[in-house]
């Protein structure tokens, strides 16, 4: 009985989710341009050995499909400073708003707004402060310097890009911390004041340990988004300059959609191989979160 | 030990006062307990002294020291919360431990410490438990454990036995005071169990709405409420409280029915308001004719070792009366009642108690 009630969304679900990505694995083990995969030759594992063809996996230039490799490399810079920065970021202002400070509702209402906006908006928003000619560099040539060509610079353009992502973001994972920090009971730390504990004490010793399975959260969430990021470096970078802000989607996207020769079969490899990725990360919090239910 | 007092001690949030200017002293080694209904400030005050609150007016002085201004951490106090307040991600060892290495004890000392108060409250199975594998009982007397290896000046308990059922709840107040006796310090004890501050405390504080009103030993406030909040408030079941005139002929008019009671002559006028209390168990069933009051029950309720009856007369409140042992009685009976002279209270308009004796 009760999978009756289970049906339709299971209908819909594998309608939209599993069969996408068994069309998928067709595609990856299929080759040429056409568009319907009983059009498709078939060529076996041909698209992830030719992804996967390097001299050396450490410099991409080496690699057959140098532009996935750069993407890889770029995708893991992206993600380690990205989630760094974010979850340091979050838990910091997770614990000011966690504190009595004038005008709390206001900071935690700001800070939650930039995750109500469209990835895109957040994007456009920020080229036009960081473009050539845009508000930032207007005030600093305002104050006499020279320009900084912020998003044509590769150290520039990934910095940003990174920045922007996090400021974007920060507000969802920094809701997620405050809600860990507000369920700690207010007696623990009266408790720990009667014991005479010093303040940094408190947070190592008691916050941050009660507040460890929100952090883990955080980062394996955050890990995931960052994994998957596109949208906003795309419409900020277009993965430039050159190709030293573009990410693994881009070059999915662009390998499938946007070059000349659209190449379904490799996209569709190196999506998998990102899928695999994506749902290792999935168990890992799913396991986490139970661990924290349990 | 320490002895504690508290000189015109005044709590308010914003235009709202809770404690009104409280004068206490507690000697050294006392067990004193904050009696009084929700809402009275009695956790407030135990807050007060604990540092958790500051004061709006007033001193706090421990052994003669003024630690008015002294945060918490610094008083050398323990306290006990309602909710235990464990860490729970510690053992039950690394919670007793905490507060003796934020002291900066050698790990032999904290090492002593702890298994010794683990051994006291028999704790000593249950050191590497995490809180939650623990009962409810098991974690009162962690709290407690963590309290007693500070060995601090004063122990703070904040109605540490409400969250325990009625049996562990009994239990533990036994170990309680057994702790008390074996360790001697000066405990301040908050409760709006009666019960508890019957049996655990020397000396009984009664709050309500943020004033004192009345300390004694928990027989002085018993057998001599300075008022009819006391009165009412100390015992179960509480004392019945008759409301009533003076006649002309020094005698109390309740109701409809001039009972044969001579008031004690303090100079009130015939007709002057006056509450006639006396308790359930010094009440006698006898004979309508040798009767002060005839009551019809309404209720019996038979305790086994004790029967409750609960009757009442025309313009009357219920009258509370306990016979020994099981009584017979069936419900709408007309049973009269003989109130024992030397038991009565008597209550003036203001309710304030009228001292014969």
């Amino acid at each position: 009985m009760p999978y009756i009630f289970l049906l339709p969304n299971l209908l819909f679900f594998g309608l939209f989710v599993f069969v996408p990505i068994a069309i998928n694995f067709v595609y990856s083990i299929t080759g040429g341009p056409a568009l319907f995969p009983s059009d498709r030759p078939y060529v076996g594992a041909g698209q992830y050995t030719y992804l996967f063809e390097c001299g050396s996996y450490v410099d991409p230039s080496t690699c057959r499909e140098d532009h996935f490799w750069r993407g890889v490399y770029n995708t893991l810079f992206f993600t380690f400073f990205q989630v760094a920065t974010m979850v340091g970021l979050s838990l910091l202002t997770a614990i000011v708003l966690n504190m009595k400070i004038r005008g709390r509702g206001f900071f935690r209402a700001v800070y939650f707004f930039p995750v109500l906006l469209s990835p895109v908006v957040v994007a456009l928003i920020w080229k036009w402060i960081l473009q050539r000619d845009g508000l930032l560099n207007a005030a600093i040539t305002g104050l006499g310097s020279d320009r900084i060509l912020f998003l044509a610079e590769p150290g520039w353009a990934m910095f940003w890009a990174i920045f922007v992502s996090v400021w974007a973001h920060m507000g969802f994972y920094t809701l997620i911390l405050l809600a860990g920090l507000q369920a700690i009971p207010s007696d623990i730390y009266e408790a720990a004041e009667m014991d005479a504990t010093p303040r940094w004490r408190v947070f190592w010793r008691l916050t941050l340990p009660l507040l460890w399975p929100n952090l883990i959260v955080v980062v394996v969430l955050s890990l995931i988004r960052a994994v998957q990021t596109f949208d906003e470096v795309f419409v900020l970078t277009g993965g430039g300059p050159g190709t030293s802000t573009l990410m693994v989607v881009q070059y999915i996207y662009e390998t499938a959609f946007s070059n000349q020769v659209q190449n379904f079969g490799l996209a569709a490899a190196a999506s998998l191989v990102l899928g695999i990725v994506l749902f290792a990360l999935t168990l890992a919090q799913l396991a986490f979160t139970q661990r924290k239910s349990s | 030990m320490a002895d504690l007092k508290l000189i015109d001690i005044k709590k308010s949030y914003g235009a709202a006062a809770i404690i009104h200017g409280v004068d206490l002293a507690i000697e050294d080694g006392e067990f004193v307990v904050f009696v009084g209904p929700s809402g009275c400030g009695k956790s407030t005050l135990l807050r007060i002294i604990a540092g958790l609150e500051q004061v709006s007016g007033g001193e706090i002085q421990i052994d003669g020291q003024s630690v008015t201004n002294v945060p918490a951490s610094d008083r050398g106090l323990a306290m006990v919360f309602q909710s235990y307040a464990l860490y729970p991600h510690m053992s039950v060892y690394k919670n007793m431990a905490f507060a003796l290495e934020n002291m900066g004890l050698g790990r032999n000392d904290i090492d002593q410490r702890v298994r010794r108060a683990a051994q006291m409250l028999r704790l000593t199975d249950y050191l590497d438990r995490k809180p939650k594998a623990l009962s409810g009982g098991q974690r009162q007397r962690v709290a407690i454990g963590r309290a007693i290896v500070r060995d601090p000046k004063i122990f703070l308990f904040d109605e540490p036995l409400s969250n325990l059922d009625a049996e562990l709840r009994v239990a533990t107040r036994k170990e309680l005071a057994a702790l008390h006796g074996e360790i001697g310090g000066t405990m301040i004890y908050v409760t709006h169990d009666q019960v508890e501050a019957m049996t655990l405390a020397d000396r009984i504080v009664v709050l309500r709405s943020g004033r004192i009103e009345q300390v004694g030993t928990p027989l002085e406030v018993y057998n001599r409420p300075v008022n009819l909040f006391v009165a009412g408030f100390i015992g179960s079941p509480r004392m019945n409280l008759l409301p009533g005139r003076t006649t002309s002929a020094g005698r109390i008019e309740i109701g409809d029915q001039a009972l044969p009671i001579e008031i004690p002559s303090m100079g009130q006028a015939a007709g002057s308001e006056i509450t006639l209390g006396v308790r359930p168990e010094c009440i006698d069933v006898v004979d309508e004719a040798q009767a002060d009051l005839v009551i019809t029950l309404d209720l019996i309720e038979q305790l086994g070792g004790e029967t409750y009856l609960y009757g009442s007369a025309p313009a009357l409140p219920q009258i509370t009366v306990r016979q020994d042992g099981q009584a017979r009685y069936e419900r709408n009976q007309r049973i009269g009642l003989h109130l024992k002279r030397e038991t009565l209270h008597f209550f003036d308009a203001d309710g304030n108690a009228i001292r014969i004796r």
